[in-house]
Parts: structure tokens; sequence; C-alpha cells
């Protein structure tokens, strides 16, 4: 899914429309990045800051930390790229090296006990879950409906934060950026299997703890 | 990376899908909030201080081996403010006032 969407967006892509002419424009591309074009390398950050940047921010749950770190992956990969041979897409290896240096940060943050200070203040009355289902902060057009959307949210957002990296890496590029399991086994280097089995568990993690703070199940 | 006792599904088992209500809870809590920001130009600065201008420099004056042409213009470039300088500086120069540097008259004094 996600390599439909390079596609589209590539401007190459765009006009030929044809895998194979594709394929041969990445690898073009491919071998300007390796000989350090820095207009080429200005066009992969163009082409890629916006869904680097959310995919931190998703992992992180930080705006300035995520900028930094999106920088921090683009020099990585100007560096690395040289070594990059072309066995998976430019874009998997691009989440690779994100998430990577991602999850580097996180353990980094998590020692410094930085990570995870917003606790979530109980909530003496609040609103049963199934009525907050699907409701997000966006909507506004009822005053009730949002603040039980909120709270919800800041329900999740803390059990995605407390959520060990290696779960909230695979919860997030498959529930969120809706990556398929071969390429979440390319990005973390995992057996089909084992990314199925953490996934899993991921899942069952993070309902119980949602169900654990809201004080009922999810149905 | 792999969790020793991480229990291994069969690749080809089909993993249930996610309760979509969870599914959806989960892209509106993590769902975009405004534009991502333009990281590329803090790429260039980092990738221009790290590599000590070999990169994203301005290739002018962080080069190690700049071209002919700029020791030329710079050349050029220095003439021509000199010249400038000198056709602006000139007119307001005065002559010098002439001084007579004849010797004065010698007074001979008669031997009495």
């Amino acid at each position: 899914m996600a390599d439909r969407r390079d596609d589209a967006a590539h401007p190459v892509y765009l006009q030929s429309g044809v895998t194979d002419a594709a394929d041969q424009a990445e690898r073009k591309f491919i071998e300007r990045l390796a000989q350090r074009d820095e207009r080429a390398f200005n066009e992969l950050v163009e082409l890629y800051e916006a869904r680097v940047f959310r995919l931190l921010l998703r992992m992180l749950g930080r705006r300035d930390e995520a900028e930094d770190m999106a920088q921090e992956v683009f020099v990585q990969i100007f560096k690395a790229v040289g070594t990059f041979r072309g066995d998976s897409k430019l874009s998997t290896w691009i989440y690779r090296v994100s998430v990577n240096l991602c999850k580097n940060r996180m353990k980094y943050l998590s020692r410094r006990h930085t990570a995870g200070e917003d606790e979530l203040e109980p909530v003496a009355e609040r609103a049963p879950l199934d009525e907050a289902k699907g409701v997000t902060f966006g909507d506004v057009a009822q005053p009730d409906r949002l603040v039980e959307g909120y709270q919800m949210e800041r329900v999740l957002q803390t059990c995605i934060s407390e959520l060990e990296p290696d779960f909230r890496e695979v919860l997030i590029l498959r529930d969120v950026e809706d990556l398929s399991y071969e390429e979440l086994s390319e990005i973390t280097g995992l057996p089909d299997g084992t990314v199925k089995s953490r996934l899993h568990r991921a899942r069952a993690m993070l309902k119980a703890s949602v169900e654990r703070k809201m004080g009922e199940k999810i149905r | 990376m792999s969790d020793p006792g991480e229990e291994e599904l069969d690749p080809g088992d089909a993993l249930p899908e996610p309760d979509d209500s969870l599914r959806s809870m989960l892209r509106g809590a993590l769902r975009e909030e405004g534009p991502a920001p333009d990281v590329l130009a803090g790429v260039q600065k980092k990738i221009r201080e790290r590599s000590k201008g070999k990169f994203y420099a301005d290739g002018w004056s962080t080069a190690k081996h700049p071209p002919l042409n700029t020791y030329l213009i710079t050349s050029l470039l220095m003439l021509a403010i000199l010249g400038i300088s000198y056709a602006l500086l000139s007119p307001l120069v005065g002559s010098p006032e002439p001084v007579r540097n004849q010797p004065a008259p010698v007074q001979v004094i008669p031997a009495h």
C-alpha cells in the first residue's frame, strides 16, 4: 500500500505509470543519491519529509522531538545511502532507518524520564467508553461528545506511550500507517510469524491498558 | 530485535483483524495535527556542519580548490573598486601651494 503511495508521489512514476519504468526510475534516483547528488537528495527529503515526520510524531508523541528526529533521519540517510543495496523499496528502507533511530531515541528518553511524564489524571465522572467511540477532538458540533472524545484520545495516547517501543512500532506501522506484513517484516527485520505474533500482543496490551484506565471493556 | 521467548505464529496464519472501534480510536488519537514542518533547511545545515562544508556548501568560500574564475573575478572586482575610489577621491585633492625655495640673500658683513 505504501509502495502505491510512493509511486503516486514520485513525479517520474506519475508520467510513466508502468512498474518497470518506475523501478528503473527509482534505481536511477538511488544512483544519483549514492553519488551524493544534492539536488536528488533535496528531492528525496521533499518527497518523504511529511511521512517520516508523521511516523515519528506518532512514535514519539512530541512535535519538537519528531521534527528534530526527522532531520536526523535524513542526515543518516544521506550518510548511509551508499550502502543501500536496493533489496527493498527505498520507502521501506527509509521507514527502517526512521524506526531504528526512533527506537534508540525512545530508549534514551525513557532513561532520562522525559517520556511519559504526562500522566493522565483519574477522571471521576466520565462518559462510558462506547459513547466516546469514533469521536475525535475535531468533532466540535457537540460539546459533550467532544469532551468524551478528547478524554478517550488522551487515554489512548497515554496507553500508546506506555507500550514498549517494539510493540508500539508494529502497532503504528500496521494499524495507523497501513503497511503490509511483508513491509513490517522488512522494516523490523523480523520473520513474518514474529511480526504477527508481536502485533497480536501489542493490540491485546493496548486494549487491556485502555480498559484498565477507563474501567470498562471496549465493545 | 526478537524476544527469545516470543511466540512465533505461522506466517501463513491470518491474524484476526483488530477491533474496528479500537482501530478507529487509535487513528483518531494519532491523527495528524497541523502541517508537517519543512525540514529540508535544517537537514542541509546539519549536513554542511558535519561534513565541514564538503556538502551543501556555498561552493565559493568553503571550497578547498576554488575554481580559477573565483580568483579572476575577485581580482577584477578589486581593481574596479580601486579605480572607482580613485575617480571619486581625486577631484577632492587640491594642488600643492608653490614653495619658494630660493636661498635667502646673504648679507656680507664687512671686515673692520
